[in-house]
């Protein structure tokens, strides 16, 4: 299996891009914190009924996996807004392996709910929105969304 | 997903009463808002206003207690609302804050639809519904509306009263999602329906919509008329009209080119109006990210409509609700998501000229605030939604033109 590790490109990369980027210096985040300014995130806006969240999560899942020693983490957010242990039941039932936000560290990010299921935001370790990917998406979508940030993926 | 239950009659009426009454002034137009006491309990949500023909109000909600789901209503009447009644009840529900159940109503009696899971473990519901009678004093068992026998997804019902007493209901099935390589698409199907629940004629509107987006339908002087969120194979998701005009139906055609593409849930259906021969269409769009609410107007029962009016851009997450007063005016309702976001009504004269506009109630961008809807009677229109500030409530209110 080829195993995706986080690079700068050579070009139009900042000093701290560099710093962050880099696999074996990256922290994964783990919980959420407002203090946590090294990772970069990709939030995922799904929802059970939403057909093509349902497709995407395996995707999601195992990108995440590949991700794991990076500084890039995948981290989800239910659109429906039920209750924390429903949607923790919910993230189960969907087979989702990455990341729940709770609605607290939601807040923390400042995100504005998107107007279409799925959305999904590269955020910089700054919180700052980088990209919105609206609609269903596939693994090279994201690697691209993050390839333009100036983060490349090394094979391994 | 599904819970249960309990009206509080004695909570009911300790607030029947309370009646408040504002006056609301728009860019142009002076406005009296009245929130009406609400016959829905604590823990309510999810729901309808709709009148019959003779414009009494009635009111459908859905509550949720222990785990289980109960659909009920309550009609307006001159000494306030009548004490509930309950539809049905179930610990199997699909609840899902923009799919939720629709009342119908109308001289000869009422039908009502709720979502049942009806596979576990799965996101395949079945659309239930029971049909009322007021020769039979009764509720028929409930009875699945489609008869595909498969399990997917059905749901975004919507319902028009025909003349002779039966019922058009509208939705989206999945039944094609299930098998072929790609899997089919959704579809929009419709059938009517007599007062025992049985089906005397089905139709498939459109082999291709979108999953995830309220129907809606309406009576124009020619005949029924559906709208809905088309889906293309390019994933241009657009609002489209089809009429039934003498027992046929039209080629499905777009009400305007927005060319939104995305692929995706929009989670946001049309609302489509009509008194006699007009007829007027709200809709949600958010091309190149752009979030917009747009109304247009036809005098010709939907053949041909104006251009749009941009009725709210960008600040709107949409869940437009469309009506039609007998001065001709149409009310669109929409949510302003400035913060606070605030439910909102514009009003516009048949020209296209805007009116003015009423600030109902101060709410939430969020899911669980659900989609305002509103029904006209007169010259007034009720509007209900809910209210997430503290336990959920659904709420209602009058507002006179």
């Amino acid at each position: 299996m080829t195993k995706l590790k986080l690079k700068p490109k050579k070009s139009a990369v900042s000093h701290r891009m560099l710093v962050l980027i880099f696999a074996g210096m990256a922290t994964f985040l783990q919980p959420l914190s407002a203090a946590d300014n090294e990772s970069w995130r990709i939030v995922n806006y799904w929802s059970e009924w939403c057909a093509p969240c349902r497709v995407e999560i395996p995707m999601f899942n195992e990108l995440s996996r590949r991700l794991a020693k990076s500084n890039v983490i995948i981290v989800g957010v239910n659109f429906d807004e039920d209750p924390r242990d429903l949607t923790l039941e919910i993230a189960d039932d969907m087979g989702i392996e990455f990341q729940t936000l709770s609605q607290q560290e939601l807040d923390l990010l400042g995100l504005k709910p998107p107007n279409v299921l799925p959305t999904t935001y590269l955020l910089s370790p700054a919180n700052e929105v980088m990209a919105k990917l609206i609609g269903m998406q596939s693994e090279q979508d994201i690697i691209d969304a993050l390839t333009h940030q100036g983060l490349t993926l090394l094979k391994q | 997903m599904i819970k249960p239950i309990k009206i509080p009659i004695a909570a009911l009426f300790v607030s029947l009463f309370a009646w408040s009454l504002d006056f609301v002034s728009g860019a142009s137009a002076q406005t009296q808002l009245q929130n009406l006491p609400s016959p829905a309990p604590i823990n309510s949500s999810l729901s309808r206003v709709v009148a019959n023909e003779s414009g009494e109000i009635y009111l459908s909600w859905v509550s949720q207690n222990a785990g289980q789901a109960t659909l009920a209503y309550s009609q307006l009447s001159s000494e306030g609302w009548n004490t509930p009644e309950e539809i049905s009840q179930g610990s199997d529900w699909f609840v899902n804050w923009a799919d939720f159940p629709t009342l119908s109503v109308d001289s000869s009696g009422m039908v009502a639809h709720w979502l049942q899971l009806s596979a576990k473990g799965t996101y395949d519901y079945d659309i239930r519904a029971r049909f009322y009678s007021r020769d039979r004093q009764a509720w028929t068992n409930p009875k699945t509306v489609h008869t595909d026998g498969i399990n997917a997804e059905h749901g975004f019902v919507s319902m028009l009263p025909l003349e002779d007493g039966t019922t058009l209901i509208t939705w989206l099935d999945g039944r094609e999602t299930k098998h072929g390589d790609p899997l089919g698409a959704m579809t929009l199907r419709a059938g009517v329906f007599d007062k025992y629940g049985t089906a005397a004629k089905e139709w498939e509107l459109d082999h291709r919509v979108c999953d995830c987006c309220q129907t809606s339908s309406a009576m124009t002087e020619k005949g029924p008329i559906v709208v809905y969120r088309d889906r293309t194979a390019q994933e241009v998701r657009d609002i489209f009209t089809t009429r039934l005009i003498d027992g046929i139906w039209t080629s499905p055609k777009p009400i305007h080119n927005d060319n939104w593409q995305i692929a995706g849930c929009p989670v946001n259906g049309p609302s489509v109006a009509a008194k006699n021969e007009k007829v007027a269409v709200a809709w949600f769009s958010a091309k190149d990210d752009t979030p917009k609410v747009q109304l247009v107007m036809s005098n010709d029962n939907g053949l041909s409509f104006s251009e749009p009016i941009v009725v709210e851009s960008p600040n709107t997450n949409g869940r437009v609700g469309t009506a039609i007063l007998d001065s001709g005016s149409i009310v669109v309702s929409w949510i302003d998501t400035t913060e606070p976001a605030r439910i909102m009504l514009s009003r516009y004269a048949t020209t296209g000229e805007f009116l003015g506009y009423t600030e109902v109630a101060r709410s939430s961008a969020s899911r669980r605030s659900g989609f305002p809807i509103i029904e006209a009677v007169g010259n007034s229109v009720f509007i209900t939604w809910t209210d997430i500030s503290s336990v959920p409530q659904v709420k209602v209110a009058r507002i006179d033109y």
